[in-house]
């Protein structure tokens, strides 16, 4: 097969994919823009992850040995951002999403239409309505479609408000924290290690013990820098 | 014999399992129902949200969140040092301002895209309107990470480094000669 043969086949075999995938994506997320906001917000963690990595490793400037440090360090703070977002927004906006479904949530609109259905409603000090509980989806009713219109855009915008919340909880608050925590425990770690490599070097001056230089030595220098 | 345990362990593990989602559904079953939306406006709102919140917008709201949680956490970390809690504190509000402009930008520039014929769908013709929307923002959201790729590079990166001096040079009264 000649060259143009082979790219235009490429270009056929490129487009076609695309094209599928294009459907994919508006299958899969054209009624779940919650769902959406969490995946593409995990990825978006994935390739900014990458991308700092990245920058240490092709970094020229910094030393093989302090690389050795850095790329691990990198790697775990990803992972904590990465888990910790998906984690949090992602159970925040499930809960969201079955308290709507089980119709714990709800709107006027769609009591009036499970009234209309036939089913027991949810009074207080009574337990025999099944409206609200864990087993009851309002979307698995036999006519769903007639309230399905109100229901999914009522659903859709409590999912993209949770997912909004949960991100909050994970990115602002919850991150920061855990990394603060990591990235000091490390830096410890870190400065411990150099002082420790400084220390074998030394030699005790005359007319002084080796424990006593040590503990002068370690006063001295113990100011922190970056 | 070592199939045996291994059946006992996972029959022990389904077991553990199916208890804990009956404990689970029992806790949810008992929490009362919330009582109706009864504001029109509020439920308009609510759906309102749920389409017009792209990405995008998930971003800006995020930054603007941060800018006023995140600088805070470093600032009350006691981990480290006066120094370095002022830097983490200046690279924290740095990122948070040159993530979030080009974050919001990139991701709104892309979805806006979206309209060119060659990124809709062959079938999209056969969806309604909002589902063709939350493609957009999707698909939109997916270009702009690949482009993000690049840019965190080329704009995130050197921005941050500029505010962050730009920030401790002020902290330290003007900058240094």
């Amino acid at each position: 097969m000649k060259t143009p043969d082979l790219m235009k086949n490429f270009g056929q075999v490129t487009a076609k994919k695309f094209g599928a995938f294009k459907n994919v994506i508006l299958e899969k997320y054209g009624e779940q823009p919650g769902t959406m906001l969490v995946h593409t917000g995990v990825l978006g963690w994935i390739l900014s992850s990458l991308a700092q990595v990245g920058a240490v490793v092709v970094n020229d400037k910094i030393p093989s040995e302090q690389k050795a440090f850095l790329i691990p360090q990198e790697i775990a703070d990803a992972a904590i951002n990465i888990v910790s977002f998906y984690v949090v927004t992602n159970s925040v906006k499930s809960l969201a999403s079955k308290l709507v479904k089980s119709g714990k949530l709800t709107t006027p609109k769609i009591m009036e239409h499970l009234k209309k259905t036939g089913l027991k409603l949810p009074k207080k000090g009574e337990n025999v309505s099944p409206v609200g509980k864990w087993d009851f989806d309002i979307t698995k009713l036999a006519n769903y479609d007639e309230i399905s219109d109100h229901f999914k855009s009522f659903k859709n915008g409590v999912d993209v408000g949770a997912s909004l919340l949960g991100s909050i909880a994970s990115c602002n608050l919850i991150t920061p924290v855990l990394r603060n925590e990591y990235a000091s425990k490390q830096q410890k770690n870190a400065i411990s290690r150099m002082h420790n490599k400084q220390l074998q070097n030394l030699e005790a001056p005359c007319g002084i013990s080796m424990a006593e230089f040590q503990n002068r030595a370690y006063s001295k220098s113990f100011g922190l820098k970056i | 014999m070592v199939s045996t345990n291994l059946i006992s362990q996972i029959s022990f593990g389904n077991s553990f399992a199916s208890k804990a989602s009956s404990i689970g559904k029992r806790i949810y079953d008992a929490i009362p129902n919330f009582n109706p939306i009864a504001n029109e406006k509020t439920i308009e709102r609510i759906a309102k949200f749920g389409k017009k919140c792209s990405s995008a917008e998930q971003r800006l709201i995020l930054g603007a969140t941060a800018i006023v949680m995140q600088p805070a956490i470093d600032a009350r970390n006691k981990s480290v040092d006066e120094k370095t809690r002022k830097v983490s504190v200046a690279r924290t509000i740095a990122k948070v301002i040159a993530g979030t402009l080009t974050g919001f930008a990139i991701r709104k520039a892309c979805i806006k895209a979206m309209d060119l014929k060659m990124f809709k769908p062959s079938n999209y013709t056969k969806v309604t309107k909002d589902a063709f929307d939350q493609y957009k923002n999707a698909m939109g959201t997916i270009v702009a990470l690949v482009v993000m790729m690049f840019t965190n590079f080329l704009i995130d990166a050197p921005f941050t480094k500029f505010l962050t001096n730009l920030m401790i040079d002020e902290g330290s009264g003007g900058k240094k000669k």
